[in-house]
């Protein structure tokens, strides 16, 4: 079994990658980068030369192409010792066109180019931009040369990266942080450091705490290692997709809280959050002196919210236990009865379900919900009343409960005809017993296989069903990246539903081997 | 004779006549005559609700194909005539003047509602049925293949499992963007992958019947594999085809409803188009009918075509036809 399932696990990791690898082409190979920048405010901020250096910057950002300015190369010339800073400073200065640069310009421009051309850089050089003699704002002379990655450095870069182990070496060294290493505390400083609270706090990782204990599920946190599944640039910028996932929402809540300093305050600050920013604690304002003492300032807030996956797991997973506990007996009870009153029924059910478009039922419901029942047709973060996550959930469960009827009355019939019944059935067995002991054993096998992925699909969320209710799930964020074309969110979110899929299948496999003694991988086929 | 009749009776109809011994005539067989297909519409037609659905859906495609070419149908021609958009029925009779026009009331734009459905119909109907046909004959030729051949089921199933797990909007989108979002991109993003899912639908089938009994036998005689897939597997097939069908049909229609509901639908005014462009009607008092009327058009379709096409599945399989 385990080498089964090894085998089965490689097969999937090997199409996961290859459904990287094919996002990645469609996304970056086929579409344009400028695109990129259209839900931009800073990008369309930027005027003429600026724009443009704008642009490769946040290309060199998002793992686009290499880009080097060509100040910055003199600044690695005078670092290297090859000329003094008085040469820097004269050579730095670039003039309106190629023909108007000085000597001492026109000759390291040279140097540039040759050097970085005979690497498979492109140069590249953008005259001033003048308006009425003068330059243009943004409009400044730039030199600059760029080389594009290639789509494997790109794939190598993101799967290198999609787990992170923080370490005592993750500050670079030459930042002056005091003594690195690691330190186990049994009463945790947040806390005022007198409540038992144990806490392993870092000095030189990227994260300071590293394990924490606090209120929020599930309790007991880590920092060790850390998922990456992509920037985001439009959505939520300079932020990780799994982070912008797993983030709680909401309004904040306040609490006691101990910063480094000792002071003592009400804030929504978790300090357990604290992540590493180089020089963050001079250039910050006087508010950071009163609190930190290094320059781990970096916090998240606490909200009284879930996170995107939270609130669709929560719906999903309430929606995915109600379609079994009704689909299942109804299907049976239609089996039981085929061809009478609740058969067609349910039949015809199904058949609405099925036919009739998603959004079309969803929009029922919700005005149905809205007028008949007066529940809350619209998700608010900040009320407290559990009844808005009525519909949403009902929404959710009555195509799936028809599905499950569908499947359910579909394979009891199929083992009504089997040879195992008439025998049961001669031997004088009552039919509920046929039912309930034999056939609906049998039936279910095949139903099992779907428990799996119905409960780790639940909750991506729907994508329908969440836009209708203004849920603030999961379901909208692959929709929400394309129509940003925030690439970065597109690439983690198709990694993590390809990962999702692949799991579900195997475990639904496994979970089938269990439920049946009959079905077993080990054994070659026959 | 007839007396004698008369007395037991009996009429000349009833008595036995002699015929004569003829060789050539004993050395027939005769059967009913079967033919498939009539066997199929009588099963089908023999069901009163079949022929109320049919009748429904000719209808329907009548009024999307024909009522669009007699009317002419122009979205923005009332666009700049003052207060009349977003009227209700009554009150667009009361503004444009009685028509069966304005049954339906005025949309966003001054338009009539009842000819922007139909003509979104034709969009939306023209988009399943070539899809489905590009789908349904692809898929179907390499799900046969798939299921026969055991060294192609290895690659494809990899396959399946990568596409399968590519994102349809994703697709959809990029697709989109690469060419304009038209009808015909919007036929190629949903058949450039879609055929993949009925290529592995008929697999599982043609594997489940390649090895039963009956094939083996035609093998163990000398059957050609391609006599076998056409006289043996392919008349199993044809209920199994027809209900896929009945299924895929609709499914594009809802597909293209959701695309465009994410905004990621075509340009043309589909009846996804018309659902995504009056979202803000339907909580709006009084401007109801021109988002439920599209909702509504496009629900009556796809349960007209899925019940006709799955009670035509059951009347083409071979096994009702007693």
């Amino acid at each position: 079994m385990g080498k089964y399932i090894t085998k089965r696990l490689l097969h999937g990791i090997f199409s996961v990658i290859a459904v990287v690898i094919i996002v990645m082409i469609l996304i970056y190979g086929l579409m344009s980068r400028n695109r990129i920048f259209a839900g931009d405010a800073v990008f369309t901020k930027q005027a003429n030369n600026n724009r443009e250096i704008y642009r490769y910057q946040k290309w060199e950002e998002y793992g686009y192409l290499d880009y080097v300015p060509y100040a910055d190369y003199l600044i690695e010339l005078t670092k290297n010792g090859e000329i003094d800073e008085d040469t820097r400073s004269k050579a730095v200065a670039l003039g309106r066109t190629a023909d108007k640069d000085s000597e001492t310009t026109a000759e390291y421009v040279e140097k540039f180019t040759k050097y970085y051309e005979s690497q498979g850089y492109t140069v590249k050089r953008c005259d001033a931009v003048t308006l009425a003699g003068r330059v243009a704002q943004g409009g400044s002379p730039q030199l600059y040369a760029y080389r594009d990655h290639p789509l494997i450095r790109r794939l190598v870069k993101y799967f290198t990266g999609l787990i992170t182990i923080d370490n005592i070496h993750k500050v670079p060294a030459e930042n002056d942080i005091g003594k690195r290493g690691l330190t186990f505390t049994l009463h945790d400083p947040v806390y005022g450091g007198e409540k038992f609270s144990p806490a392993i706090i870092g000095n030189g990782t990227y994260h300071k705490y590293l394990l924490y204990v606090d209120s929020h599920f599930p309790y007991i946190h880590q920092n060790f290692y850390n998922i990456n599944l992509g920037l985001s640039y439009s959505i939520n910028q300079g932020v990780d997709v799994y982070t912008t996932m797993t983030r709680s929402q909401g309004p904040y809540v306040t609490g006691p809280v101990t910063y480094p300093t000792g002071l003592h305050a009400e804030s929504a600050d978790d300090l357990h959050t604290a992540t590493y920013l180089a020089g963050s604690l001079e250039k910050g304002t006087v508010l950071y002196s009163q609190l930190f003492t290094d320059d781990y300032t970096v916090i998240d807030t606490n909200k009284s919210g879930y996170s995107k996956l939270g609130y669709s797991f929560i719906i999903g997973i309430i929606s995915v236990i109600m379609a079994y506990v009704l689909g299942l007996p109804i299907g049976l009870l239609m089996s039981r009865h085929k061809d009478g009153f609740i058969d067609k029924l349910g039949t015809v059910y199904i058949v609405f379900i099925i036919a009739v478009p998603s959004l079309a039922y969803i929009f029922l419901f919700k005005s149905l919900g809205g007028t008949l029942f007066h529940l809350p047709t619209s998700f608010n973060l900040d009320t407290t009343s559990k009844l808005i996550y009525v519909l949403p959930i009902v929404s959710l469960a009555l195509p799936s409960v028809a599905n499950l009827m569908k499947w359910m009355r579909r394979y009891m019939i199929d083992q009504m005809n089997s040879d195992y019944v008439k025998f049961a059935r001669s031997g004088g067995l009552s039919e509920t017993e046929i039912f309930t002991k034999h056939v609906w054993k049998n039936a279910v096998i095949p139903i099992v296989h779907g428990v799996p992925g119905s409960v780790i699909f639940s909750m991506t969320g729907a994508i329908i069903t969440e836009r209708v209710y203004v849920v603030p799930g999961a379901g909208g964020l692959l929709t929400n990246a394309i129509n940003a074309y925030d690439n970065g969110v597109i690439v983690g979110v198709t990694m993590f539903y390809a990962v999702l899929s692949v799991v579900s299948i195997i475990l639904g496999d496994v979970l089938m081997s269990m439920v049946d003694p009959r079905i077993s991988f080990t054994t070659k086929a026959r | 004779m007839s007396e004698e009749n008369k007395k037991f009776g009996l009429t000349d109809e009833e008595l036995f006549t002699r015929i004569n011994h003829n060789d050539l005539e004993s050395e027939k067989i005769t059967a009913p005559r079967y033919s498939y297909w009539k066997s199929v519409f009588r099963v089908f037609f023999r069901n009163k609700i079949n022929i109320i659905v049919l009748s429904l859906l000719v209808i329907l495609i009548l009024m999307a194909y024909l009522y669009p070419t007699f009317v002419h149908y122009d979205q923005f021609e009332n666009l700049l005539i003052d207060g009349g958009k977003h009227l209700s029925p009554s009150k667009a009779m009361k503004f444009y003047g009685p028509s069966i026009k304005w049954i339906l009331g005025a949309g966003g734009s001054g338009q009539s509602t009842w000819e922007a459905i139909w003509d979104g119909s034709r969009i939306s109907i023209s988009l399943a049925f070539i899809c489905a046909a590009i789908n349904m004959t692809v898929g179907v030729i390499v799900g046969a293949i798939w299921g026969f051949s055991k060294r192609v089921d290895i690659i494809m199933t990899e396959v399946y499992n990568i596409v399968g797990n590519v994102p349809m909007i994703l697709l959809v989108s990029v697709l989109a963007m690469l060419f304009t979002a038209s009808f015909w991109t919007m036929v190629f993003a949903l058949t450039v992958t879609g055929w993949i899912g009925i290529a592995y639908f008929i697999r599982t089938q043609v594997v489940i019947i390649r090895d039963r009994e009956y094939n083996l036998a035609s093998r163990c005689l000398g059957t050609s594999t391609f006599k076998i897939a056409i006289k043996n597997i392919l008349p199993f097939m044809t209920s199994v085809v027809v209900t896929l069908l009945a299924t895929e049909i609709p499914s594009y229609i809802s597909t293209e409803v959701f695309l465009a509901y994410i905004g990621m639908g075509m340009s043309e005014m589909s009846l996804g188009r018309l659902i995504f462009s009056a979202e803000v009607s339907m909580v709006t008092p009084g401007w109801q009918f021109e988002f439920w009327s599209p909702v509504a058009i496009s629900s009556i379709i796809t349960v007209v075509l899925y019940v006709v096409g799955q009670n035509l599945g059951d009347a083409s399989d071979p096994r009702t036809h007693m």
